[in-house]
């Protein structure tokens, strides 16, 4: 691989990312603030409980409260801190959590999510595409009937309603494996041999919910591209001159591969994110829950701070696969020198 | 004439598609010989069986294609190997590359597009079990001799241009000297001037003896002239006619030869005086195709005996053979 252009290739895609990053940012900041309702006003009505409606002093509150989230600016006003400050990394205070600051908020449940999802969506997709292959190589045999007929079930089962079949059996019916959270109530997360047992306990059904319905998927695209790829020209040619199957097949693999490796490439990229609904269905503290708790208080500084790093995380993802790729696909890496 | 060595025959071969509900007879009751060291053109229109034909020579039997009946032979070593008795997997395993390649018919995208060229080459050796350096430089050789310098074996078969990418697939193809190579439609993507380097390249493979025979199975009947020792034209799954390139052009025997080489443009003036004409009518379907003579439908000179009976192939002049009642006893 020469590295000039290469190098080049690399700078135009980043300088096209940070654009979009731009853009994608400003979308986040007005999003929420469309949504009907007043973020604030949660907060005043318990305020007013516990300070016996005086309306004087709630008024005041408000001010303040106003003045401190900066919501009573002009809209460019609030845009122009919100970039300023998330540019020094300070992405403001938590209105529901008032007054804990977003990124604290964040920051520690993170690598609960990453530690749910990063593997079950790598361990998905090296399944689903292993089956798949084996199963367009081996053609019109039972294994082929077998990984389609259970990838096509598997795919259309909705996560989440995998995972309350889960949580009712192995749950509820057989009390195998604990129903919610990510460790027991009442333990505190430590390096320890027993803490790490219970994390585990916990993160087996969550973990097995997402790889088996995602792993689907990814068997049946692959399994297509393979059965193409070796019905494709090159394939027919290498047979004609004598090549090996298995040769044959290995080509039909790494050509396949390309577009899998995308969709990975995305997949990974909002894993920041969390998994939405199995967080919630299981109760597990991850980005996802704690972003369906801000959407629903309507937390404008949270909702802004898990989307300005989810957004981030998505764009290093494409950039790492712009590469991959490249390295992969001489096409894409010279195609693009001129 | 040269030596008549036969190093290919193929006896009353019927191939046909066998689908679920139909079956397609696209080669029907199918013999011919391929000598040591001559170009054979196979020329026929779209739908004429000359893929199928291709296929069964190099025994490339798949399903729903399935050999009904009759024998193929390859003479290996002096001697006649029933290939029809193996299974397509045996013939692949034993002969092919080695004996007999194909270069398929859209070859510009025959190469494996994702690696180095060598590193195709250095994958071949390793599956025919021979010494990878050993193989490159013969690459690199061949290369040469194809006009392509061998520094582009170190790149990637996207980086070459069309006509390049052609002349690689004949090296590549010819890299274990195979007997008998199997050339559908290589030229129909090219633009005249590498239509020419192409063939020349190809002339050249067999004047090295690196080839013994070609088979060049093509729609072009210019191409074929330049090239072909002998054509075999087919209609509907059958051969109409068989014969010496030169002959067959100054003199075309079976009426759908003559409506083939009356729609093309020729520069010769005793050809160019009769113009140019088409044949009436499209091609029949080979799922039920017409009864006795196949062309009859179409054929301006059809008798009564051409709707009853099939033709036979038969040698009417000296190396020449033509399916048609034109030319023998039994048309009264």
């Amino acid at each position: 691989m020469t590295f000039k252009p290469m190098l080049k290739f690399l700078l135009r895609r980043f300088v096209f990312l940070l654009v979009t990053y731009i853009v994608a940012t400003t979308i986040v900041f007005i999003l929420p603030r469309i949504i009907p309702g007043n973020p604030l006003a949660q907060m005043l009505s318990n305020l007013s409980r516990v300070a016996q409606a005086n309306p004087e002093a709630i008024r005041a509150a408000e001010k303040t409260l106003m003045e401190e989230f900066g919501v009573d600016k002009p809209i460019l006003v609030q845009y122009g801190q919100f970039i300023l400050k998330a540019l020094k990394g300070d992405l403001g205070t938590s209105i529901s959590y008032y007054p804990r600051k977003v990124i604290d908020l964040i920051v520690p449940v993170i690598p609960w999510t990453l530690v749910l999802l990063l593997p079950a969506t790598l361990v998905a997709w090296i399944l689903g595409n292993t089956l798949g292959a084996m199963a367009a190589y081996r053609r019109n045999t039972w294994i082929d009937k077998g990984v389609l007929t259970a990838a096509l079930i598997v795919s259309q089962i909705p996560y989440y309603w995998l995972g309350m079949i889960f949580i009712f059996l192995f749950g509820v019916k057989l009390g195998w494996l604990p129903v919610q959270g990510a460790y027991s109530q009442g333990t505190i997360p430590s390096f320890s041999w027993e803490f790490f047992v219970d994390a585990l306990k916990h993160y087996i059904m969550p973990f097995a919910s997402i790889v088996l319905s995602a792993m689907g998927g990814w068997a049946i695209g692959m399994r297509v591209m393979v059965i193409n790829e070796l019905g494709s020209d090159y394939a027919l040619f290498s047979e004609y001159l004598g090549m090996k199957d298995k040769r044959i097949f290995k080509y039909a693999f790494r050509n396949s591969l390309l577009p899998q490796i995308t969709g990975l490439a995305l997949n990974l990229g909002t894993v920041l994110g969390g998994s939405l609904i199995t967080e919630i269905v299981f109760n597990y503290p991850g980005t996802g829950y704690l972003l369906f708790k801000a959407l629903t208080t309507l937390d404008y500084p949270m909702i802004q701070g898990i989307f300005v790093i989810l957004i981030a995380s998505v764009y290093l993802a494409n950039f790492l696969v712009d590469f991959l790729y490249a390295w992969i696909d001489p096409r894409i890496r010279l195609g693009q020198e001129e | 004439m040269k030596n008549r060595e036969i190093l290919f025959k193929m006896e009353n071969v019927k191939a046909y598609y066998k689908l679920e509900e139909v079956t397609v007879k696209a080669v029907d009751d199918v013999s011919l010989e391929i000598f040591e060291d001559e170009v054979i053109g196979i020329v026929g229109e779209s739908g004429s069986g000359k893929t199928t034909l291709s296929n069964v020579i190099s025994m490339n039997i798949m399903k729903p294609l399935t050999l009904v009946e009759g024998k193929v032979f390859l003479k290996i070593n002096g001697e006649f190997e029933e290939i029809s008795s193996m299974s397509r997997e045996e013939v692949k395993k034993k002969f092919w590359g080695k004996e007999i390649t194909i270069v398929p018919q859209a070859a510009m995208n025959a190469l494996m597009p994702t690696i180095k060229m060598s590193k195709y080459i250095e994958h071949l050796a390793q599956s025919h079990g021979i010494d990878k350096n050993e193989l490159l430089s013969k690459a690199e050789k061949r290369f040469e001799e194809v006009g392509l310098d061998p520094l582009w074996l170190k790149r990637y078969p996207f980086e070459l241009s069309g006509g390049m990418k052609q002349r690689a697939v004949i090296a590549i193809a010819t890299i274990l000297n195979p007997v008998l190579l199997i050339v559908d439609e290589p030229t129909s993507a090219l633009d005249v001037v590498n239509q020419k380097i192409f063939l020349k390249v190809l002339m050249q493979m067999k004047k090295m003896g690196i080839v013994k025979s070609i088979v060049f199975i093509t729609h072009d009947i210019a191409t074929v002239r330049q090239i072909a020792d002998r054509m075999v034209v087919m209609y509907a799954g059958k051969i109409a006619e068989i014969s010496p390139i030169e002959e067959i052009v100054q003199k075309p025997l079976h009426p759908y030869t003559q409506g083939l080489l009356n729609s093309v443009l020729t520069p010769e003036p005793e050809i160019r005086k009769r113009g140019i004409t088409t044949i009436p009518g499209a091609p029949p379907n080979l799922v039920n195709p017409p009864s006795g003579c196949r062309f009859h439908p179409r054929c301006s000179y059809a008798m009564d005996i051409c709707k009853e009976k099939v033709p036979p192939l038969k040698e009417i002049e000296k190396n020449r053979k033509v399916a048609c009642f034109l030319y023998m006893e039994e048309r009264k």
